[in-house]
């Protein structure tokens, strides 16, 4: 290793949770103003999981710690493999090792609610995972590498000109990976369409804070996986990036929850059409 | 000495599985299988040792006889065995596909080449002994568990008389048969085998002799001597269509030059379609799902290193044959329809051996997918995929028995909190489990290269793709059902505090008090196919270089390029790079943590599930207050996602739509 690595660790470690946050407030904050409403200060999810650290620790089976602290881990896993530009699938590989204990954690507690949560986590996985490797694969026929690093070293144009099917396919994953409306169906931010609290409904302090930090690392890593999309220039990088999260959260506020049965053919297909499309295209570009 | 070696891999099985038909004692035919288990894994062992480079062998006679007359002669009398039990049963299509056996063989035999020479007979090279010791090694620890779970099996049925020494005598004895499959370059003395293990599993499988087992054994009687049709027919067309025995030499057939392309894709395309039989791929997937009936061990064996494996053995033996064909882009396509097919209808199955079958089906589909895409970095992705697929599917089935003789069920839904009850034997699923789904694991690794490679063909990879999300699903609802459950205090891990106790407690888990009291037949079986899967991922580097990439030398001659390179984190190839170690250690450190803040003092508080207040005040039993103030119990259920992609609904579509493909395979390789 390297140092430029080493540092890109330690920013992925410790910077990731601190944007995650942040971004989670200003998330709540622009909502809010969605809404009509003022909004929290923006600091308030530092404050909800510091406070949530000093609870009692409390659970209904001990496979819930085992998998709270492997979904942090996967997320903080998959943020650093990003950092250090590593295998695309790899990333995609290790993000799943995530869900999968998310949902084996709500099994494990015997609760109707966390039951059903899990369920719909489980289905959620199955529309967004498919959809990843689609636009993995799309940008490995347009770059020839899966590795971040010889994307970005070898190829000199935005992704977003010759892929823009495939980012809006992205998005659809993107709103259920951050648990936003249409696609919050194992577990919502917004109360009034929720069924108590979904996947997460038996995990309770220091754990369900464990857990509100490995979303913000996603989030940071899902946003990296949007940046890859305008590499060459880190203004436009910001611009996108920024107009693609409000994006999602003005997705968020107009829709209301949607049951999975519409979501999954109608992700599949719609995901599929777009990337066909997109993939012909790089095929006639090349030919 | 490497010739003895190589004999006694196929004859050591086929004499202990006549000693066992013979002694009626029970003790000394387990003797006879831990022997023979003993023996085969160190023969296994030795010739993985000796052998560099492919080992050319043709032995002329066995105990004085002729070996290819031997041969001809055993051929015919299987078929004839299999024609008399068909008339018996009075079936006629299988006496039909019997006779289109036997009627061909013969004219072959006796009029266009009687007496046809092959040399080299035996050929072994990387993929026979990697195959080799998959069939001897987890063969041998499946027919060891066999002992004491037949033993128990009868106990339920309480026969009359044991039909044990039968079973063994199958059992065993398919060890040698795959054993010769695997060796075998003469397509004669392969036909052979291949037809001995068709007709083991028949007998396996109808062991039971109720009527399902029966109907189910008939089953897969007819659609593998459809495949048995389609060699013979193979077999005939490659002498007709080249005018020399040269080319009933695998070896021969795979290497052939341009010219002989035309002449000879009939014939791979015929062998294909064999080995789709075989290995259960769409529209022939219903006789693997109907061999569950028989007892675990043969759905252990079929499934994991004999049977269905021989079938994407010879497809992926023949992949050099058929590259850069229309035949190679179909094979490829039909693989990862089967892969998506399989993979949609595990999603709906409840009960457990159903959903490891159409999981099995999926992956053989995966891999013959890698092998119709046919780069080296796709052929070292089959390779990869038949071990670490054997290892875990050998291991969950193994489970699932045990587990089955324990609650006496097999459905999915009644494993709820089976870790609250038998610890031990669910762990070692929990890790079969996430060894066929997560990374670092091999079974995953394998899907990396697979996705890289399939890249280049699109529809390809959007069929690997859906079918892996579906994948994930199934395995990872059926593990968190596993640890579901309420807290019991009986099970409350030891009190055993200072520094260590962390890492005894990773090792034995949370509750180490309840002890595993299976006997070492079924212990020792389940804890090394465990402890394979997880240290073989480790080692892939080690594994890569010393087993798979030597298949890649083979594969292409002259050609060869090393798609991946290893390092002690993983593999990296031109295109990515997967690293094993880092994943791993990162998924050690989460446990520890977790098990650390588990262990801490302050961690007293147990709290019941939420149920709206109305939670039943013993909170080990999931009730919750109904109308009437009545205890009601709470029954959680899994989503199946029947009505959308039902078995009953869609399998007549998949079958519809498999037998389109493989009608376009045969129509543009006729045309």
């Amino acid at each position: 290793m390297n140092m430029v690595e080493i540092i890109a660790v330690l920013a992925a470690l410790f910077l990731a949770p601190i944007i995650g946050g942040l971004v989670a407030g200003l998330d709540r904050r622009v909502t809010a103003r969605l809404q009509g409403r003022y909004g929290p200060p923006i600091l308030q999810p530092f404050y909800d999981v510091l406070k949530l650290f000093g609870k009692e620790k409390m659970i209904v089976n001990y496979w819930q710690i085992v998998c709270a602290y492997m979904y942090l881990a996967a997320n903080i896993l998959t943020v650093i493999l990003l950092a250090l530009q590593s295998d695309l699938l790899l990333i995609f590989f290790v993000l799943a090792v995530g869900g999968v204990f998310l949902v084996i954690g709500a099994l494990a507690a015997e609760s109707p609610y966390s039951q059903i949560g899990a369920q719909r986590e489980l289905i959620q996985m199955l529309t967004y995972e498919p959809l990843l490797i689609l636009v993995f694969v799309g940008i490995y026929l347009e770059t020839g590498s899966f590795k971040i690093s010889e994307i970005v070293a070898n190829y000199h144009q935005p992704l977003l000109i010759s892929l823009p099917l495939l980012f809006v396919v992205m998005g659809y994953a993107f709103i259920i990976k951050l648990k936003k409306s249409p696609f919050d169906i194992a577990t919502s931010h917004h109360a009034h369409q929720e069924i108590v609290k979904g996947v997460l409904t038996e995990y309770s302090g220091p754990y369900l804070a464990l857990i509100e930090l490995s979303h913000w690392y996603e989030t940071v890593f899902l946003l990296g996986l949007c940046a890859l999309f305008w590499h060459t220039n880190y203004l436009w990088m910001a611009v996108l990036v920024v107009a693609t999260y409000f994006g999602e959260v003005l997705v968020d506020n107009v829709c209301a929850r949607l049951t999975w049965r519409w979501m999954l053919p109608h992700a599949w297909a719609g995901g599929l059409i777009m990337s066909f499309a997109n993939y012909f295209w790089i095929f006639v570009k090349i030919k | 000495m490497v010739d003895v070696v190589i004999g006694s891999c196929i004859l050591v099985p086929i004499i202990s599985g006549m000693l066992c038909f013979i002694t009626g004692n029970q003790r000394i035919r387990a003797g006879i299988i831990v022997t023979t288990g003993i023996l085969l894994t160190i023969s296994s062992l030795m010739l993985f040792h000796t052998i560099q480079g492919p080992y050319l062998y043709t032995p002329d006679t066995l105990f004085g006889m002729n070996i290819n007359s031997l041969i001809s002669f055993a051929d015919f009398a299987l078929l004839f065995i299999i024609l008399g039990i068909a008339f018996k049963r009075g079936n006629p299509l299988v006496i039909l596909l019997t006779l289109l056996q036997i009627v061909p063989l013969a004219y072959f035999e006796l009029k266009m080449a009687p007496h046809a020479e092959v040399t080299p007979a035996f050929y072994i090279d990387s993929l026979a002994i990697i195959m080799n010791l998959i069939i001897s090694i987890i063969g041998s620890l499946i027919c060891i568990f066999a002992i004491r779970y037949m033993e128990e099996y009868e106990h339920h049925l309480h026969l009359k008389k044991s039909r044990q020494p039968k079973f063994f005598f199958f059992l065993v004895m398919f060890l040698g048969a795959m054993n010769g499959l695997v060796f075998s370059n003469n397509l004669l003395w392969l036909y052979f085998f291949w037809e001995v293990t068709t007709f083991c599993s028949f007998m396996l499988i109808g062991h039971d002799k109720t009527e399902i087992a029966i109907r189910n054994a008939t089953k897969a009687l007819w659609m593998n001597m459809l495949g048995g049709v389609a060699f013979v027919a193979a077999i005939i067309f490659i002498y007709h269509n080249t005018q020399s025995t040269e080319y009933l030499s695998l070896q021969a057939l795979i290497k052939h030059g341009p010219e002989l392309m035309a002449a000879l894709m009939l014939p791979l395309a015929l062998l294909c379609f064999a080995g789709f039989t075989k290995a259960a791929q769409m529209p022939f997937q219903s006789w693997l799902c109907g061999a569950m009936v028989a007892p675990t061990p043969v759905s252990a064996l079929l499934h994991s290193s004999t049977m269905v494996k021989a079938g994407v053995y010879l497809i992926v033996r023949m992949a050099p044959g058929y590259q850069g064909t229309f035949l190679s882009t179909m094979v490829a396509t039909f693989g990862a329809f089967t892969f998506l097919t399989a993979s949609a209808l595990a999603v709906n199955m409840s009960n457990g051996k159903k959903i490891l079958a159409y999981s099995t089906i999926a992956n053989l589909g995966l891999i013959i997918a890698c092998a119709g895409i046919n780069t080296p970095a796709a052929i070292i992705a089959a390779v990869l995929l038949i071990i670490f697929h054997a290892i875990s599917k050998g291991l969950l089935f193994l489970c699932v028995g045990t587990i089955e003789h324990a609650i006496g069920s097999r459905d999915i839904e009644d494993m709820r909190g089976l870790y609250n009850t038998m610890p031990a034997v669910s762990r070692i699923t929990i890790i079969g489990i996430l060894t066929m789904m997560l990374p670092p694991f091999g079974a995953l690794m394998s899907k990396w290269m697979a996705i890289e490679a399939a890249a280049t063909i699109p529809w390809v990879v959007v069929m690997v793709a859906l079918g892996s999300g579906l994948t994930v699903l199934f395995w990872a609802r059926w593990a968190g059902i596993f640890v579901s459950g309420p807290h019991l205090k009986v099970f409350e891990s030891e009190g055993n505090e200072g520094f260590f106790a962390p890492f005894v407690t990773m090792f034995k888990g949370f509750y180490a008090k309840s002890k595993w009291k299976d006997p070492a037949s079924i212990k020792v079986p389940l804890v090394t196919l465990a402890v394979a899967a997880i240290v073989l991922s480790l080692g892939v580097p080690w594994l890569y270089t010393s087993l798979v990439d030597p298949v890649l030398a083979s594969y292409k001659p002259g050609l060869f390029i090393e798609p991946f390179k290893t390092n002690p984190m993983g593999l990296t190839s031109g295109a990515g790079a997967f690293y094993v170690l880092p994943v791993f250690l990162v998924s050690i450190i989460a446990y520890l943590a977790a098990v650390v803040a588990a262990k801490t003092k302050d961690h007293k508080v147990i709290s019941a599930p939420y149920m709206c207040g109305e939670q039943y005040p013993d909170i080990t039993q999931p009730k919750f207050r109904s109308h009437l103030n009545n205890w009601k119990d709470y029954v959680p259920a899994n989503i199946y996602l029947q009505d959308i992609i039902g078995e009953s609904k869609i399998s007549y579509w998949i079958n519809i739509v498999a037998l389109i493909i493989l009608i376009v395979l045969f129509g543009e390789v006729i045309r």
